[in-house]
């Protein structure tokens, strides 16, 4: 632990050693390896998956095999629909990396420009930004969300837009006030002094310093986009051609299988759970790393 | 005197943030293709003429700042208009939701944080023993549980499975008591209170936990805690002084988590078949019953705002350091 107070080692052996860091602690370990499994899983679906997750599937009598228990046919069973719950569980996987990663990506460029700018400029700019911050931290997000798919039409990207519209509001606060610091920092004056720009010493001077933090904050933004996502999902709002945990809890909710089908939901929620824990558990090995108070 | 300039600045923003909530409910809600004349056009009963006639009247050809001055007269004096669906004044109809949210709400708020500050003590007090790891990984679960999941679950279960709670709804229709205590006025309603409130304070007991172990950790350290020690305060003398003095980031916190609380709300009414807001919300958009949605909405929305406020207010009475800012 002491060592990461030494002098700045060469940046390959500090990038591996982030890389390897969650797995110093058994939990961050076990979080790192259940994140690896979902990407994997994700990548390999069409080959780990043993049926389409959207086709019905009928028993040799030509029954729709509905609300099947676990067999060894159909591993997880099969929904109301005669659908099979691990080929949808397989693919759902994909649902939560794409929702993950795009809206980590709109969050930070979102939530890290309006925190830079405000934070620098200050005056009039950064009252505007920051007024506009407040309106998204005073916008309930679920309702938002729902008013916003439900206007718009339901679909995945209607729901990554809603999810980072408003999410950004916790990174653009973090962001303005590390600014608001570093501005008056030396090697700040010094780039002023030589002659940067604006716009140069926003993004070459200070936009390196603010990152680790903003990372840090996106990160867990990745575990509530994806429970976000699987909430709109389960109010109906959801893509209805693709296949989500959210989207499965919410068929399991409204056939009126949750009395019985266990094996149905169950699963879904189990692995929506996971994913979320994990990202925090893999998020708090980090969060020690930026902030040494917590150690 | 200071502090209400501080008040008064703090209520200036409010309002800004306000103004800017009306434009973006403005802009929001004529994101849907048509105007309110068009949805009567499909149903065949008005002419192109009758149309441009009634958008006249309803002032939908004037300029676009005009109709956002009247709409957000309108909405800020309690017009909220007409239902398209049950076709009565949008007041009436939310209103009593209104009332049933806050029935479910309020016990979740006030459990959460009661059961958050005395888990987060207990841990927090037992800081570097083993099981205090353990707790806090532990304390990270329900909240990475997804509310409607939790629901779920519990209904399967306690509901379906052992009977022992009603499967959703406020009330039982006809509901005979056969003993003296089921003939309390509230036996019904607080029966099927159960599971929801249980969901709710699960999903939402993990934030103030945390805030009250970590405020406790520093609490610890502190003079008066060592001169409580030395004084030969016993252990439990001593827990509960920590708690009292650790317990006020959890208070300003409680403001921020009603706000949270309104979205777990609309999920645990859709869950359990609570007849609320959260509930009327989703199945007016699912109807296109523009006017309820909005109301909805903006309710929402403008409570947390006011909360926000209030905490603000709290803050600067509290803490005189943060009027100058």
């Amino acid at each position: 632990m002491t060592e990461i107070a030494l002098p700045a080692p060469s940046r390959s052996r500090s990038l591996r050693r982030a890389a390897l860091l969650p797995f110093t602690s058994w939990s961050g370990g076990f979080a790192a390896l259940v994140l690896l499994c979902v990407v994997l899983v994700a990548l390999l679906a069409p080959w780990l998956s043993p049926y389409d997750p959207l086709v019905n599937n009928f028993n040799p009598a030509g029954q729709l095999r509905r609300l099947e228990p676990p067999s060894s046919a159909h591993w997880l069973g099969t929904t109301y629909y005669g659908l099979d719950v691990l080929a949808q569980l397989i693919h759902g996987t994909r649902i939560v990396l794409i929702v993950g990663f795009t809206c980590a990506v709109l969050i930070a460029l979102i939530g890290t420009n309006v925190g830079l700018i405000a934070g620098y400029y200050g005056g009039r700019i950064e009252t505007v930004l920051m007024r506009a911050t407040d309106l998204a931290f005073g916008i309930p997000f679920i309702p938002f969300a729902v008013v916003l798919v439900a206007l718009l039409g339901p679909s995945l990207w209607n729901a990554i837009i809603a999810i980072s519209l408003l999410m950004w509001r916790s990174t653009a606060r973090v962001i303005r006030s590390q600014v608001l610091s570093l501005r008056e920092r030396g090697f700040v004056r010094a780039a002023r002094i030589a002659g940067a720009s604006d716009l140069r010493i926003l993004y070459v001077h200070i936009f390196p310093n603010v990152l680790p933090m903003a990372l840090l904050y996106v990160a867990f933004d990745i575990a509530w986009a994806v429970l976000a996502e699987a909430s709109i999902a389960f109010l109906g709002f959801g893509d209805p051609h693709q296949t989500s945990w959210g989207q499965m809890l919410y068929l399991a909710y409204v056939s009126g299988s949750i009395r019985q089908a266990w094996w149905w939901t169950v699963p879904p929620g189990a692995a929506l759970s996971l994913f979320v824990i994990a990202v925090f558990l893999v998020g708090r090995e980090y969060e020690r790393l930026a902030n040494p108070r917590l150690r | 005197m200071q502090f209400w300039a501080y008040a008064a600045r703090r209520a200036w923003h409010t309002a800004i943030t306000l103004v800017l909530l009306l434009v973006f409910m403005y802009v929001l809600f004529r994101l849907v293709p048509g105007d309110p004349t068009t949805i009567l056009l499909g149903t065949g009963e008005l002419t192109l003429e009758a149309q441009a006639r009634l958008r006249e009247l309803w002032g939908l050809d004037r300029p676009q700042w005009q109709q956002f001055l009247t709409y957000a007269g309108n909405l800020l004096t309690g017009d909220l208009g007409m239902s398209f669906y049950f076709r009565r004044p949008v007041v009436e109809i939310v209103a009593p939701m209104l009332g049933n949210t806050l029935v479910l709400m309020i016990p979740v708020v006030v459990l959460a944080i009661l059961l958050g500050v005395a888990a987060g003590t207990w841990l927090g007090w037992r800081r570097g023993e083993r099981i205090e790891e353990i707790g806090a990984v532990l304390a990270l679960i329900p909240r990475a549980l997804p509310v409607f999941w939790i629901g779920i679950v519990l209904l399967a279960l306690f509901a379906y499975e052992l009977r022992w709670f009603p499967i959703g709804g406020m009330r039982q229709a006809f509901f005979y008591p056969e003993t003296w205590y089921q003939a309390l006025p509230f036996f019904d309603v607080a029966r099927h209170l159960v599971l929801p409130v249980a969901t709710g304070v699960l999903a939402s007991m993990a934030d103030p936990l945390m805030i009250q172990r970590t405020a406790l950790i520093e609490v610890r350290h502190e003079d008066f805690m060592i001169l409580a020690r030395a004084r030969g305060l016993t252990e439990r003398a001593q827990r509960r002084l920590a708690r009292r003095n650790a317990i006020l980031p959890v208070l300003t916190y409680s403001a921020i988590m009603v706000g949270f609380a309104f979205g777990g709300q609309v999920l645990l009414e859709v869950v359990f078949t609570w007849p609320g807001m959260g509930r009327l919300m989703v199945s007016s958009v699912s109807q296109r019953d523009y006017p309820v949605a909005q109301a909805t909405f903006f309710l929402m929305a403008a409570v947390v705002i006011g909360l926000n406020l209030l905490v603000d207010l709290a803050y600067g009475w509290l803490d005189p350091r943060i009027r100058l800012d």
